[in-house]
């Protein structure tokens, strides 16, 4: 099913539109997190409760230039060419 | 005289953190006697198993890696943000230190400065 918003983040945890960005998302929107946005998934879970039913990607090449794997459930690692795809296929797309 | 930088921004995102770290290679190598203090999300310049290929960079773990070679004194980690990231003595770089930032440490240098 596609989404009705990707919300593509690159702000570290510290910044003010991270929160921003989590607070916007509704039920059938997407988070796909890159640069700097990667490191959220080193933090504890807690911290992105309110997303308990979005789709959630991380971008692989950025996960791995800093030396992060995802917790399998929660976080999807996606390429280059799959991110391509979400912002192809999602009604709507936000960069933060 | 001693010099403290800190670098409190994350890596990779932006320029500023390689600047000052350039900063204190320069320092080091001119024999001036130079530490730094990585805060909030710029403990992240210190976790293992860095690859930075896939986003055309090179990585700074291996920038790092040259710190002992040029001189540089300590590389010190703020612990809550270490904690906050899930970095443990395992998964931080092996001559890391974790530091409790605060006005003890300030107070053993003569200058600090800032990344950016």
């Amino acid at each position: 099913m596609a989404l009705k918003t990707l919300h593509i983040l690159n702000k570290s945890p510290e910044h003010s539109r991270f929160q921003l960005c989590l607070s916007a998302m509704g039920p059938e929107d997407g988070l796909l997190l890159i640069e700097n946005g990667v490191l959220a998934v080193a933090q504890a879970p807690e911290n992105l409760e309110t997303l308990e039913r979005a789709q959630c990607f991380a971008l692989g090449p950025d996960l791995e230039a800093r030396g992060l794997t995802v917790r399998p459930g929660r976080f999807q690692s996606v390429s280059f060419e799959q991110m391509v795809e979400l912002t192809a296929t999602a009604e709507n797309v936000i960069s933060w | 005289m001693t010099t403290l930088i800190i670098i409190d921004q994350a890596p990779y995102g932006s320029w500023e953190g390689r600047e000052a770290l350039d900063m204190a290679f320069s320092l080091a190598a001119f024999d001036q006697p130079v530490s730094l203090l990585f805060c909030g999300p710029g403990v992240n310049w210190l976790r293992k198993g860095q690859d930075a290929a896939g986003v055309q960079q090179k990585s700074v773990e291996k920038n790092l890696a040259a710190a002992p070679i040029f001189g540089v004194e300590a590389l010190l980690a703020d612990r809550a943000a270490c904690e906050q990231y899930g970095l443990d003595q395992n998964s931080l770089l092996d001559q890391v230190t974790l530091a409790d930032p605060g006005p003890e440490l300030t107070a053993r240098f003569d200058h600090v400065a800032f990344a950016g």
